[in-house]
């Protein structure tokens, strides 16, 4: 079988028709976004028609002053003035009421379909697998739920109503002024044709511009994410100096982007402010001709002029809001592609049911390659419920691909992987997981307290139980010791801890799920050799039936164990109990002899 | 200071100053004579464009009722060429201002930058990492805005603020009081709304910080969360940081949203007092008063609000960006603690006599980690240093770079104390493998290049020979110039470590620091790498700190380190020959299991 269909049997896709219909609905970022606003139609509905309100309020608004100013100032009419006046001041209090409520309005749709989205795009990250995040960067999967996540943002915010408000505005002057006369209307059409050109064309240069833009923000990201998690590295190479150079690149990168994109917009912004100019005097020639023929009247002429700025202004606005709306769908765009990434390694559809494990792992003809290269070769043994599988090799030979095979971070490319005779590619990735308590090679713990780091499988669990699992991983006498005891926060990585130390609250962390499966992936490397025999024999006492994996280099670690694998290149090369091995005297007895040679010649046993 | 967390908001101690703004103004300086051509150039646009309304006005009352056609071709032709002046003046405003906004912005992000490398490690270890990039890279961003267009804007509706002040007052000075009784007014209320938009301000990029440090967090550590099947918790978390923000954004941008409501009314108000007193004033006959003042006035004043309009939203975004200049300024001055002496001189070669004389040093007050530490290395020596995790052993290399400075006695390098020279002379001649080998993203070449950036393909190789990476190396698909991804997650933990420790030999180090540099590397290749070091480290000074012993019972001397203290001191032989000391009885455990 070809490795292509083994990927293909692997991943089972049998979705139902309503999942298909909303996959398709998703695939496409415009209706991936609406199906987040369309939740809150209710509130932008009636905020569009406030908008359209207030766009009317701003109209009549000046008529009222220019009535008090013909009608009361010029004619006298002095009675009329107070009538006026409280209708001008209501309605500017009712707009300033209506314009409030649906900036208000707005703003709150925009947060809440930001929350939810930023709420399904990290619900997506969470599942997505470690192929995923091994080639996608930190700084750019951060990058989409901040900055990009801001030009959601603003549209929903500020855009969407203003593109109301302007269309609106140009559609009301330009019917009063076909009112009064359409001749002179139909002229001022002329313009709209080379607005539109010059919207098409700016949206059209200005997005590869905001691309460029995001991918430097991105980048920027990253480069200031590994700087920053780096900082020690640097520091003991004394090359602040190399990276505060690279740095400048990056810097200068962003802003040239940034500066690329302001002339795209600086080329533009010009043609809508000498087409919108151009409205006037069209205005002026053809109005000011007709009222000359006598086609027109000049009160017309001048009725006409009021409408002017009304025309002009949504048209100097298109520029910047072909600007906003581009830098949003850009951001959208980006979103999205990070959103529609398919986890390769999902549940299948049907998994089968299985609650609590025994603990039987059995690997048959395992294969398992990565970038062209083969990791894992024929891998076949199979491990009993309650026993100990000690597995050694040299760095690089595959000893984690193969544990990780059991947690199904990544799936076998031939051959299958069972844990208590079910495929683990048809089971819930979930329930496989829980089962499983593994203390990986990376210890990784979060800026949180001790306590909030042991108790990360079970954060509800009692602290007696996070002490418990702390005295078996012998962490609890350290813990103790330090400032706040099991309060302390830790940095991010478990900075300001000792790698013995971190290995010890990693170990405990996987104890308090309370596992089937156990796997210790080198989990002991850093910690001196009396402390690894105090948890070993702490270890025995409590591990009943369950299964466990142990990675390492150090023959001690591993002495006991039911199997022990010798992994090398990606194979199992030799594979047997302690005493079996070293009768072989193949590698494993090598390997002994290195580590211990000596205590047998000069203790002489 | 206690560490901080995601879900901590980082508290702000400084009070609102606009020292603030005034230190931004240093940034402003060098851009100054472009600054002031901008604004130059925005009052000459502002001058033409109050020709159009003239024009418009001269072709409506004279040309059309004399039916002066060519007059009005010639005008409008006119206005055609000011159009194309102001937008080219608009163009070269557009472009100056982002020129000198991106600028500002570049600048800030660089001084803080340069800040942040000078900073110990501390700074880091105390806070999420999350939280110092969203200073780093959205805060500055932030500013954009208010840098780009805000200042120049600002300025120059200001000044059309005066002038039409000037006009109000040359038309009637009694209606422009009148209509000045409005400002104390919206004084009061930006007073009102400004003291509560801070606040709600700060909090909401707190809030943002707090989230933005628990999403990195949460990417970084996915491969925990996954095993741990934590992803419900998590989004739990998620969303209450989430929320969280949410609600501090929609508190904060209600004060800005009630901004301009407020100068809307305050303008309506006054322009009805006007209409009425003028109104009142006409029908008693004034002298002061005629149909024309009122009316010319009333169209200033509509003028004469908008400016200030612009100013208080203005005036609005300005208390957003302060909540983030704040911060930015605050990592900026966030004290560095281990600098070089005044006058220092640079190291001189080192030959590699490393001295700690009563060395004494706590990372936070009161709890002393090393206590009154004293030993001597000769030229070359191997040490090693052994004893149970948390005794001191990283903090006494961690001194021996100056990572941090020391309580009370001193460490000499070839008799020159280290506090006596420039820090960067002195950590280049070292060469560190620190516990968590960190691989940047990039080729493998680049990485092993770190350690040195003159060395040429063949020392890379050569390096890598050396540490017995080569061969896995070679394997890969594109061998030295394979991309490993951030973190080298592509590689397994012992080839990282043996990537690290080539670049920490490509740096040519004097004194060479190898910090459990080998935990994850298996036996064999330990041999092998060792036997390759050996040829390396004879004319070096090393420190070594290691579990396994196989690993330092060939050191020249041992030191067993345990609270602090220097417990024993010797070679391998000596040490084992104290029937009951430590080391004896840590050498013996790991033989334990042999006889269970």
């Amino acid at each position: 079988m070809s490795q292509q269909n083994a990927t293909a049997i692997a991943r089972p896709k049998a979705l139902s028709k309503e999942e298909l219909l909303k996959n398709h609905m998703q695939a496409k970022p415009w209706p991936w976004f609406y199906s987040f606003l369309k939740k809150y139609l209710p509130f932008i509905i009636p905020g569009l028609f406030m908008v359209a309100i207030a766009s009317a309020l701003a109209v009549i608004n000046p008529m009222i002053s220019g009535k008090i100013i013909d009608e009361v100032i010029y004619k006298e009419q002095y009675d009329l003035l107070t009538k006026l006046l409280l209708l001008l001041v209501g309605l500017t209090l009712l707009r300033g009421l209506i314009r409030f409520s649906f900036t208000m309005l707005f703003e709150y749709c925009s947060q809440n379909t930001l929350y939810a989205m930023r709420e399904a795009v990290f619900r997506r990250l969470m599942l997505e697998d470690f192929n995923f995040f091994n080639n996608n960067r930190t700084g750019d999967l951060l990058s989409r739920q901040t900055g990009d996540m801001d030009a959601v943002r603003h549209f929903i915010a500020f855009v969407i109503y203003q593109l109301l408000e302007n269309g609106l505005l140009f559609i009301f002057s330009l019917t009063m002024i076909i009112f009064y006369n359409w001749k002179l209307a139909l002229a001022l059409l002329v313009v709209l044709p080379f607005t539109a050109y010059t919207t098409f064309r700016q949206s059209k240069e200005v997005k590869p511009a905001f691309r460029r833009n995001r991918d430097c923000f991105s980048s920027l990201n990253t480069f200031a994410q590994e700087n920053i998690s780096g900082n020690r590295v640097i520091k003991a190479f004394a090359k602040e100096d190399f990276e505060m150079e690279k740095f400048n690149k990056e810097n200068a990168k962003f802003r040239d982007a940034q500066l690329a994109s302001s002339r795209v917009w600086c080329k533009f912004i010009p043609r809508f402010e000498i087409l919108s100019n151009i409205m006037t005097v069209v205005v002026l020639i053809v109005g000011g001709f007709s009222v000359i023929d006598g086609s027109m009247s000049p009160g017309d002429l001048v009725a006409v002029t009021g409408y002017l700025w009304m025309l002009n202004n949504p048209l100097r606005m298109v520029g910047w809001l072909v600007n906003d709306l581009l830098r949003f769908i850009t951001s959208l765009e980006k979103i999205h592609a990070t959103y529609i990434a398919e986890p390769d390694i999902k549940t299948p559809e049907e998994p089968v049911e299985m609650k609590q494990f025994k603990g039987k792992v059995e690997f048959k003809h395992v294969y398992y390659n990565s970038h062209d290269e083969d990791i894992l070769t024929d891998i076949t043994f199979t491990a009993l419920p309650g026993q100990t599988i000690g597995i050694i090799g040299a760095t690089g030979s595959g000893k984690s691909s193969l544990v990780n095979l059991i947690c199904r971070f990544y799936d076998a490319n031939h051959g299958g992987v069972f844990v208590d005779d079910v495929d683990v590619k048809n089971m819930n990735i979930n329930v496989l997981r829980s089962n499983i308590g593994m203390a990986m090679q990376d210890v990784f713990l979060f800026s949180d307290t001790i306590e909030g780091n042991i108790s990360y499988g079970d954060p509800n669990c009692s602290f007696e139980d996070v002490e418990r699992v702390a005295k078996i991983a012998n962490a609890d006498s350290f813990i103790r010791e330090m400032p706040d005891g099991y309060d302390t926060i830790i940095g991010e990585r478990g900075v300001g801890l000792s790698g013995g130390q971190k290995q010890r609250i990693s170990l405990a962390r996987a104890l308090l799920k309370n596992p089937s499966i156990l796997i210790l992936d080198d989990t002991t490397s850093a910690i001196d050799m009396e402390t690894e025999a105090q948890i070993q024999n702490e270890l025995e006492a409590v591990s009943g039936d369950r299964t466990i994996f142990i990675i390492a280099h150090r023959i001690s670690s591993i002495i006991n164990a039911d199997q022990i694998l010798v992994i090398d290149g990606g194979r199992i090369i030799e594979q047997g109990t302690h005493d079996e091995l070293l009768k072989m005297g193949g590698r494993y007895a090598t390997v002994f002899t290195h580590q211990y040679g000596e205590f047998e010649n000069s203790v002489g046993r | 200071m206690a560490r901080n967390k995601y879900d901590i908001d980082e508290t702000l101690q400084s009070k609102f100053d606009l020292k603030q703004l005034k230190r931004l103004g240093v940034y402003l300086k060098p851009r100054r004579s472009k600054f002031l051509f901008v604004i130059v150039l925005m009052l000459i646009s502002s001058a033409l464009g109050l020709l159009s309304p003239m024009f418009i006005r001269t072709i409506l009352d004279t040309y059309i009722p004399e039916g002066n056609k060519g007059g009005i071709v010639f005008l409008t032709c006119l206005m055609i060429g000011i159009t194309f002046i102001c937008a080219f003046i608009l163009v070269l405003k557009v472009k100056l201002t982002n020129e000198i906004g991106q600028g500002i912005i570049y600048d800030l992000r660089k001084d803080l930058f340069t800040h942040l490398q000078e900073l110990p490690f501390s700074y880091y270890d105390n806070r999420p990492h999350g939280k110092i990039q969203v200073r780093l890279v959205n805060y500055v961003n932030s500013l954009s805005d208010l840098l780009s267009n805000g200042i120049v804007n600002t300025i120059t509706d200001l000044f059309s603020l005066i002038i039409i002040f000037i006009y109000m007052l040359l038309i009637s000075v009694r209606l422009t009081l009148i209509c000045m009784c409005g400002l104390p007014v919206l004084l009061m209320a930006v007073w009102f709304i400004k003291t509560r938009q801070r606040k709600a301000w700060q909090i909401s990029s707190n809030k943002q910080s707090n989230l933005t440090a628990y999403i990195a967090e949460s990417i970084n550590g996915i491969r925990v969360t996954q095993s741990f099947v934590r992803e419900d918790k998590n989004m739990e978390i998620f969303n209450s940081l989430s929320s969280s923000y949410r609600r501090a954004w929609l508190h904060a941008v209600l004060y800005n949203n009630m901004m301009w409501p407020c100068v809307d009314i305050i303008s309506i108000g006054t322009t009805s007092a006007i209409y009425v007193i003028g109104v009142s004033m006409l029908t008693g006959n004034s002298d002061l008063m005629s149909a024309g003042i009122l009316v010319a006035f009333i169209q200033y004043i509509g003028r004469f609000w908008q400016p200030v309009n612009t100013l208080a939203s203005f005036y609005t975004s300005l208390l957003n960006a302060i909540a983030y200049l704040e911060r930015i300024f605050e990592t900026i001055d966030e004290p560095v603690l281990v600098h070089d002496a005044e006058g220092a001189g640079e190291m001189p070669p080192i030959e590699g006599l490393v001295e700690f004389k009563d060395v004494s040093f706590s990372y936070e007050e009161g709890i002393r980690v090393l206590n009154h530490v004293s030993f001597k290395t000769k030229v070359g020596d191997t040490f090693a240093i052994v004893g149970p995790t948390g005794a001191g052993k990283t903090t006494i290399i961690n001194l021996l770079s100056r990572f941090y400075n020391i309580d009370s006695g001193a460490i000499t390098i070839d008799g020159v104390n280290i506090q006596d020279v420039t820090i960067k002379s002195l950590r280049k001649q070292m060469g560190v493998m620190l516990q968590d080998s960190f691989i940047f993203s990039g080729t493998i070449m680049d990485n092993i290049r770190y350690g040195n950036m003159e060395a040429s393909d063949e020392d890379v190789i050569r390096a890598a020979k050396t540490v017995c990476a080569h061969d896995f190396i070679m394997q890969m698909e594109n061998g030295y110039q394979t991309e490993v991804n951030e973190r080298g997650s592509r590689l397994s933990a012992g080839q990282r470590q043996l990537i690290s420790f080539a670049r920490a030999l490509l740096a040519d180090p004097k004194i060479l620091i190898l910090d459990e540099a080998t935990s994850s590397i298996d036996t064999e290749t330990e041999i092998a790498l060792q036997k390759g070091l050996a040829e390396l480290l004879k004319d070096r000074t090393s420190f070594v700190i290691a579990h396994r012993l196989s690993t330092i019972r060939n050191a020249d001397k041992i030191l067993y380190v345990d609270h602090g203290e220097i417990c024993e001191e010797g070679t391998h032989d000596e040490l084992l020959r104290m029937e009951n000391g430590l080391y004896h009885k840590l050498y013996m455990s790991q033989y334990d299991f042999l006889n269970r």
